[in-house]
């Protein structure tokens, strides 16, 4: 059994700062759920070192995430696994260097 | 090397995996993305087998998400840590032998120029403190001196952290390493200093705890190399094996090195401020060239 990082949606859906999207070191790992308004992590990409936790505790202040044993993930965040995850970008503008 | 290599053969979308579905449906080619936005599109680096929680692949995603043009962009490494995450990515990636990285980029970017004389085509280097600073350093040294137009980022953690801990010329005096047991002797080399002598257009420093501030100088320093000169960006990156650095305390120490000897730098030449303010923009680089413009006369 392994830690993962797990978000409480309750907690981070108050604000949604997106901090730790952009300081977690996978790619691709922690993504933002535009309609439900919370980060969520793709847990089969997650290396449980636990930036993300620092980072929303001690400079987001919100203590959303905690690390918890994979065989211990709420339902609902078990299921966000790679394949089962979808991207929300309909404000993506064309790059003017490829016009 | 285009737009059209994102793309699967019709008919046999459905049968590719989702994680290369994502990538054309919901990547960044041809679209303009950035930090702000991570999380909300598929970005083109994969898995890969760094280190947990290490700032350099952290620095490496950022500075993907930064380019400019991923789709017209190739990236050069070399043996060391970081190739291990930019041979993941679905970016074209040379891999130099140790120490060769400028020469072949070099090559790379002149045969580009020769083969695509309409094109944009960014090369971008990416390599170790060992790799640039040690045993690359004549190779790095000469391509500024004849002022190779692509871009070098030094993945900088102040150790030859592939190799399990030996110095290199970036590691800082007195520090004690695993294979540096009686601590090093020197002083770090001072590679932004250099660089500007040498000839750079445009030198940055920069941690990876100020994601927003990596993206506008890796946009920049790309930019930059399309038309004016060389450019050179120094990352630091720490080690969290070599420097036990607990994963969850990466950030906190980058902030702390960011203190003590790693504050944001940046130079860039008046040539380059007027080729950013004119070709792309650049609201603040507009003004100061008009003001040097009415001190001159
Ligand atoms: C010519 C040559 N010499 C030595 C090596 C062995 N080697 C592989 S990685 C590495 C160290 C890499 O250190 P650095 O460039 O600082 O990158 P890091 O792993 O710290 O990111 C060495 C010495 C090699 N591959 N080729
Ligand atoms: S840092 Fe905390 S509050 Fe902000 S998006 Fe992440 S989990 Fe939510
Ligand atoms: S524990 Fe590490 S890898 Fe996992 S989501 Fe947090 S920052 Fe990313
Ligand atoms: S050995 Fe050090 S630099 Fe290399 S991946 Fe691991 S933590 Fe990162």
């Amino acid at each position: 059994m392994y830690l993962v990082a797990n978000i409480d949606p309750q907690i981070c859906g108050a604000t949604s700062c997106t901090l730790c999207t952009q300081f977690c070191p996978e790619a691709n790992t922690i993504q933002y759920d535009k309609v439900r308004k919370t980060a969520f992590v793709a847990v089969d990409r997650c290396k449980g070192c636990a930036q993300c936790v620092w980072v929303c505790d001690n400079m987001a202040k919100h203590h959303a995430i905690k690390m918890i044993m994979i065989d211990q993930l709420p339902e609902e965040f078990a299921s966000k696994l790679t394949k089962t995850m979808s991207y929300e970008q309909e404000d993506l503008k064309s790059s003017p260097i490829n016009k | 090397m285009s737009l059209d290599y994102v793309k699967a053969t019709p008919g046999f979308e459905k049968y590719m995996p989702k994680d290369y579905r994502d990538l054309i449906e919901h990547g960044p080619f041809g679209k303009k993305v950035s930090v702000a936005q991570v999380g909300t599109f598929k970005e083109v680096l994969e898995e890969h087998p760094m280190c947990a929680g290490c700032a350099m692949t952290l620095f490496i995603r950022l500075s993907l998400i930064a380019l400019p043009n991923p789709e017209d962009t190739i990236t050069v490494g070399t043996a060391g840590c970081g190739r291990l995450a930019l041979s993941q990515a679905a970016i074209p990636f040379v891999y130099g032998n140790y120490g060769d990285t400028n020469a072949v980029a070099s090559g790379l970017k002149r045969g580009l120029m020769t083969r695509f004389p309409d094109k944009t085509k960014d090369v971008v280097v990416m390599a170790g403190d060992g790799g640039l600073a040690d045993i690359g350093f004549s190779m790095l040294m000469h391509s500024w001196f004849r002022k190779e137009k692509f871009t070098t980022i030094m993945l900088d953690n102040e150790v030859y952290g592939n190799t399990g801990g030996q110095e290199s010329g970036m590691t800082n005096k007195g520090s004690v390493l695993k294979m540096a047991p009686l601590g090093k002797k020197f002083e770090k080399i001072d590679m932004p200093d250099l660089a500007k002598t040498a000839g750079c257009a445009y030198v940055a420093v920069v941690v990876p705890n100020n994601p927003r501030r990596v993206e506008q100088s890796i946009k920049k320093a790309v930019l930059i190399a399309r038309e004016v000169g060389p450019t050179y960006i120094q990352a630091y990156t720490s080690c969290n094996i070599e420097y036990a650095i607990p994963t969850d305390k990466v950030m906190e120490d980058a902030k702390n090195v960011e203190n003590d000897r790693y504050q944001f730098k940046e130079y860039i030449t008046e040539d380059a401020k007027q080729y950013l303010a004119e070709k792309w923009g650049y609201k603040e680089y507009a003004k100061k060239a008009i003001q040097t413009t009415e001190v001159a006369k």
